[in-house]
């Protein structure tokens, strides 16, 4: 919904800042009165297959993960999860590394989120050998 | 350490329910307060200087003073 929001003009975004139309979650879903809205398990199942398809190539897993950044959300672990084995896939420890400062930098001011998905993902960061931004330090100015 | 699950969903939008009515105020307010404290006083001002103003006692001083190339001062 604030992707939409974002693109209308300012006196578009006054009217809808102050008549706020849906309270669903803010995700690629539009303000529809009628119409199915997706839910977050429905949106999670959809971008880990995206990820898991076994031939994605370098185009479509920058594709996804730009897109996916674009949302009002941090990612769950699982989906970074789909997405780091697409990196491995690729050969592509970069964008592997990439992802996890996407990541931290998509959670902003909740410095509570990273740790957490760092976490969830210990065991798939060890498993295809990817290092942390802290680990090698370039998480610093 | 295990860590809890946050809240990871929605969160530019919980800022934003909170911060867009907020700085739309606060800029109404601003706009508000300009009017009534610069704008208007302004306005007054202008308004009761040309409430008395005669032009023509004011022409005839800077007749005098000699600034006028088209009329000069009466004493020439």
């Amino acid at each position: 919904m604030f992707r939409a929001v974002f693109r209308l003009s300012a006196t578009g975004v006054r009217s809808l800042a102050r008549s706020r139309p849906c309270y669903t979650a803010p995700l690629a879903s539009r303000c529809y009165s009628h119409g199915k809205v997706e839910s977050d398990e429905e949106f999670d199942a959809r971008w880990i297959t995206y990820f898991s398809k076994p031939d994605i190539d370098a185009w479509e897993l920058r594709k996804g993960m730009n897109t996916l950044i674009g949302y009002d959300l941090v990612p769950e672990a699982k989906i970074l999860d789909s997405a780091l084995r697409a990196c491995r896939r690729l050969n592509d420890v970069a964008s592997a590394i990439r992802i996890l400062e996407a990541v931290k930098d998509k959670a902003g001011p909740h410095k509570d989120i990273y740790p957490y998905l760092i976490q969830e993902l210990k065991p798939t960061l060890s498993e295809l050998g990817i290092s942390t931004p802290e680990e090698l330090g370039i998480d610093k100015l | 350490m295990h860590l809890p699950k946050p809240v990871m969903r929605g969160l530019l939008g919980k800022r934003l329910r909170f911060h867009l009515p907020v700085a739309f105020t606060l800029s109404l307010v601003a706009a508000i307060a300009f009017k009534y404290a610069v704008t208007e006083p302004r306005k007054q001002a202008y308004a009761d200087f040309y409430k008395q103003y005669d032009a023509v006692k004011e022409f005839n001083a800077m007749k005098e003073a000699g600034v006028f190339e088209s009329v000069r001062p009466s004493g020439e």
